[in-house]
């Protein structure tokens, strides 16, 4: 059984579910690939939770990290990678879209040491595609990022498996869940936009300042990433035109209803573009609540809509999962 | 030269014959006539014929479009040589006071309006614009153009059908 030593970086949502699953998955992991994959730190803001025999993910789960005895107040992710024998790196953490911080130095510092990245974070690879795959390739390993789009959606190991050889014409969609719950909403009880964003944000769907989320901002990061991963073009979230559903009125949604269209934010990834658009009521588009879906054309395939969770730690972790067995087979 | 052309007929007598007679008072050879009946009200007819040249090809289409028939699509020996499309556009803001007829006639320049639904709760409330337009599909960027302008010029929020 071969030992993989990793460490995960950002110990929010996204990292406490993927410990879950970790333990949850291992026995299948040590079966099928035999290969243990052992956690030797956990890195948050403040410091570090590091033991190189292995972290107890029970332990962490169920106490603050911080009070466990092997918490290094002031320990950060870029010298524990520097000092560090690792194998892979989870990047969790928040990122600032206008800088890609912090995890684009994670990510940069861990690809220049020799050690594989799996992310959820969006910001860094919207920003610096194509510096970080050159890099990623140019050291040898892995940068694996399923889980920046679409949530539990698997638009990116989709096309590096199954659809490989086709080529990908058209690619849009809905990608952002907090503005389809919004516009569902709207849609389906007549919710005015605010009245809608309230009850988001009560349930927790919707950040506080929601204007990541309804000014587009997420959607074109997740437009940027697909563009450069599935269409290869070489973007930024900057190169993008971003129109969000602030100004959409009540009555706009219900004269697009009589004439039998839905209002949908969309991302489109040929067009580099994130704008309101009228979804015909029969379209596989028409998703309601917080769920995502997105259509591809290829030029053998056709048209192929996928539809899923685009948020919800779990269900990202399947994305996380996948990336993580991709890597695993390979080490 | 062999014409391949997609004609949207009313489904009624007569409909088809005012469709045939331009191309065959122009020389044009009829090869083919298929029916494409679906529920909608207009039957989409494919109709294949030779003529000598593309300066008959347009005199047939201008003869057909004095007739008021729609249409869908031409090919020239295979190739696409016009395709019209139909999209929805829904525009939000001040749309009847900044001049719904500018707006109209500006579209115009490059489209067709065919049908316009306008709510407007109060005249001080922003109001929201359907319009049905026809276009060729070649026109597009034009009409993206034009829509860019009289948003940006008016204050407005366009949005589209995704079938574009």
């Amino acid at each position: 059984m071969k030992e993989i030593k990793a460490v995960i970086v950002g110990f929010g949502n996204i990292g406490k579910a993927f410990l879950r699953v970790l333990m949850e998955k291992s026995s299948f992991l040590e079966n099928k690939l035999e290969k243990k994959v052992k956690i030797i730190a956990i890195c948050e803001a403040d410091g570090s939770l590091v033991n190189e025999a292995g972290i107890s993910l029970k332990e962490a789960l169920s106490r603050d990290i911080k009070r466990l005895n092997y918490w290094k107040e002031n320990k950060n992710a870029v010298s524990l990678i520097q000092e560090l024998d690792l194998d892979i790196l989870f990047e969790f953490t928040p990122g600032n879209i206008e800088s890609g911080e912090p995890g684009y130095t994670h990510i940069r510092e861990a690809l220049s040491n020799g050690i594989n990245v799996i992310t959820s974070n969006k910001a860094p690879l919207a920003l610096k595609f194509s510096e970080l795959m050159n890099l990623a390739k140019r050291n040898g390993v892995k940068l694996k990022y399923e889980a920046t789009v679409g949530g539990a959606i698997p638009i990116i190991n989709l096309r590096d498996t199954y659809l490989f050889g086709e080529e990908i014409i058209e690619l849009y969609g809905i990608l952002n869940g907090t503005t389809n719950y919004i516009l569902s909403k709207m849609t389906s009880e007549l919710l005015s936009l605010d009245s809608a964003l309230k009850e988001a944000q009560e349930l927790g769907i919707a950040e506080a300042n929601a204007s990541y989320d309804i000014d587009g901002i997420d959607t074109a990061a997740k437009v940027a990433i697909l563009a450069n991963s599935l269409l290869g073009k070489r973007v930024s979230i900057k190169d993008i035109n971003i129109c969000g559903i602030r100004d959409i009125t009540l009555e706009a949604i219900e004269l697009a209803k009589k004439h039998g269209y839905v209002i949908k934010l969309i991302g489109d990834c040929k067009k580099l573009e994130v704008a309101p658009k009228l979804i015909p009521k029969w379209s596989p588009l028409n998703v309601s609540g917080t769920l995502n879906a997105i259509t591809l054309e290829t030029d053998i395939a056709k048209k192929i809509t996928l539809v899923g969770y685009g948020a919800g730690p779990r269900e990202t972790c399947s994305a996380i999962l996948a990336d993580l067995i991709d890597v695993l087979r390979d080490l | 030269m062999k014409i391949t052309t997609h004609v949207l007929l009313r489904d009624v007598p007569g409909s088809l014959i005012s469709a045939l007679e331009p191309i065959a008072s122009h020389g044009g050879n009829i090869i083919s006539v298929l029916h494409n009946r679906t529920d909608k009200d207009l039957v989409d007819v494919e109709i294949s014929f030779m003529i000598k040249d593309r300066k008959t090809l347009e005199l047939i289409q201008q003869e057909l479009e004095n007739r008021k028939i729609k249409i869908k699509s031409i090919e020239i020996d295979g190739k696409k040589y016009m395709e019209k499309c139909s999209i929805s556009l829904l525009f939000i803001g001040h749309v009847i006071d900044t001049d719904i007829r500018d707006t109209i006639d500006r579209i115009n320049t490059v489209a067709l309006v065919s049908d316009v639904d306008v709510v407007m709760t109060s005249p001080s409330d922003k109001s929201s614009v359907l319009m049905n337009i026809e276009l060729d599909n070649h026109n597009f960027p034009k009409l993206e153009k034009v829509i860019e302008e009289i948003c940006r010029e008016k204050n407005l929020l366009a949005i589209k059908s995704l079938e574009v």
